[in-house]
């Protein structure tokens, strides 16, 4: 065994729950709040620089890095609900031009710092690899696996079982009955940004030891969650587990059969294909009309 | 309990609700009757505090213009300017129009959100007495408020706004729609509502089937008001009878 196949269907599976990871606070903040965060990916890059510099420059051990970046990452996404998105709320070309102003500043303010060489590297939690049908795969990416599908497992609880989880779900189905039971709007999207932003810091935290931090990402993963949540419909967690196999397997395969360079073409094309022919995604239900109030 | 003083709403530059009070007492049942277009929603919307947020929303991102104007008092206190959730905490719960249900929620979690403000303690004995007063949803229980039928969806609507344990429960066209039979059950339910104590103002476009259940009621016409009185009186109102009674 270790033949392609074995790796195809191994690497298939781990890159479609890394591009899951990285997709769930997007996918998180838009299905409860509707609101399109194009700063996922500067706030990806951020908590890698964020997570590197606590530990290099404040002297914090990683455990304690970890945890202030995913809570910091997560209170500026608090603040930027509060700041650039109240008052351009329901509008969504200004919700998309604001979020990616403020991504694209994050991602530019480390260029300019000069964050572009190869000193960024976060620790991996595990080390050592293990061979699974032949193939050797590295525990840290197994880690990510099984966070992946953790924080996937206890965010559906959240949102299905929890009062608040309720809440925010509520307002996002039915805006003006949500408000005629007391829940608070701007109290759900603030909550909605800050829970989508921390998952981006704990997605940045988990899978940028797999390599060094170069500020492209903050792009790359933009595009990836945009891919991953337009294919699966932007609102189910079912969809957004379809979409990342979709993505994930074809980016393997295409990256195995095809060749190396090709596989980033494929959720640029992915984001192409499925606006042309199904807008809503795979699995996503036209919204009906909004009542009026 | 409530007072509504020369209300105004302006959206944009028609008037939606013009120059209107009345007034609702502790333990009373109060209709409120209007054609399409008269201004019921916008009257109830605006008690419980939509309005308000629906103008604040639109100030902040410069769009369409809302204008209030009046006075709205709950038991003596000004409430015009709380925030819903305010209002719904002082015990004025709205059922909005269309049976409202969160679709994707079974009508358990539907009741269960009803009671978002109130202690966690007080579920079970809220849910009991939801399922009391309307038995079809006992079975209904774990299934998608989406699928249910629009009388279903009333009672789950209802029941929703009653977990958030209402002393006024504000009831938009709550008949609209449904079948005759389903109308009688809903009227059942409101008049079992009152008996346990709380005061309800209820809006619909035929009077008739309601006219048992309320003490009075208020006819408006593009947001002003016409008449008001109690059942009978406006049944001796030849106009009103024959536009709002279905004779
Ligand atoms: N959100 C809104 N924006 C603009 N006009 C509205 C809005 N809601 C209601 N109106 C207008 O206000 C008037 C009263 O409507 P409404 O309160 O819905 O009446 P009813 O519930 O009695 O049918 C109508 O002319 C309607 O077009
Ligand atoms: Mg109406």
């Amino acid at each position: 065994m270790g033949g392609l196949l074995a790796s195809t269907l191994v690497y298939g599976l781990v890159n479609s729950v890394v591009l899951l990871l990285t997709s769930l606070g997007f996918s998180l903040t838009f299905g409860l709040s509707g609101v399109a965060n194009f700063a996922h990916g500067g706030l990806y890059l951020l908590s890698g620089f964020l997570c590197w510099l606590l530990m290099h420059r404040v002297g914090l051990p990683f455990p304690l890095a970890a945890a202030a970046t995913v809570l910091l990452v997560g209170l500026l996404g608090a603040a930027i609900y509060r700041t650039v998105l109240m008052s351009v709320r329901g509008i969504v070309l200004s919700e998309v031009i604001s979020t990616f102003a403020v991504g694209v500043a994050i991602v530019e303010f480390f260029r300019w710092k000069g964050f572009t060489t190869y000193d960024f590297t976060l620790p991996a939690l595990v080390d050592g690899s293990v061979d699974i049908l032949g193939v050797t795969v590295d525990w840290q990416r197994l880690l990510i696996v099984a966070l992946g599908l953790a924080l996937t497992g206890l965010l559906w609880l959240f949102t299905h079982r929890t009062m608040v989880g309720l809440a925010l779900r509520g307002m996002s189905q039915d805006e003006y009955t949500a408000l005629s039971v007391g829940i608070e709007s701007d109290w759900a999207a603030t909550l909605s940004l800050g829970l989508g932003s921390a998952l981006a810091a704990v997605a940045g935290i988990a899978l940028l030891p797999l390599g060094i931090i170069s500020i492209n990402i903050g792009y790359d993963v933009l595009l990836i969650a945009l891919a991953v949540t337009v294919l699966g419909g932007l609102e189910s967690t079912t969809g957004l587990i379809l979409g990342s196999l979709i993505v994930g397997f074809a980016m393997v395969i295409t990256g195995n059969y095809v060749g190396p360079r090709w596989s980033e073409v494929v959720y640029l094309a992915a984001i192409v294909i499925v606006l042309a022919v199904k807008p809503s995604g795979l699995l996503g239900k036209s919204k009906e009309l909004e009542d009026r109030v | 309990m409530l007072e509504v003083r020369d209300l105004m709403v302006f959206y944009e530059n028609a008037l939606a609700v013009n120059d209107l009070s009345l007034e609702v007492r502790q333990g009373e049942v109060v209709g409120v009757f209007g054609s399409n277009s008269a201004g019921k929603t916008t009257l109830l919307n605006t008690v419980a505090g939509l309005t308000l947020h629906l103008q604040q929303r639109e100030r902040r991102k410069g769009g369409m213009r809302i204008t209030l104007g009046g006075a709205i008092r709950l038991d003596g206190e000004e409430i015009g300017g709380l925030s819903p959730r305010a209002r719904v905490e002082r015990g004025v719960v709205l059922c909005r129009e269309r049976h409202p249900v969160f679709r994707d929620n079974t009508v358990e979690e539907n009741l269960t959100l009803g009671a978002y403000l109130r202690p966690s303690g007080e579920l079970k004995r809220g849910l009991e007495s939801v399922y009391e007063l309307f038995p079809p949803l006992v079975a209904l229980r774990k299934r998608k408020a989406g699928m249910l039928s629009g009388g279903e969806k009333e009672m789950v609507a209802i029941g929703t706004a009653l977990m958030a344990r209402p002393r006024l429960l504000l009831m938009d066209e709550p008949l609209l729609g449904l079948s005759p039979l389903m109308q009688a059950e809903v009227v059942r339910g409101a008049r079992a509502i009152a008996r346990r104590g709380v005061t309800i103002l209820i809006s619909e476009q035929y009077a008739r089937p309601i006219l048992p259940i309320i003490d009075r009621g208020y006819v408006i016409e593009n947001g002003a008001l016409v008449v008001s009185g109690t059942g009978a009186e406006l049944l001796d109102n030849p106009e009103v009878k024959s536009a709002y009674f279905g004779v």
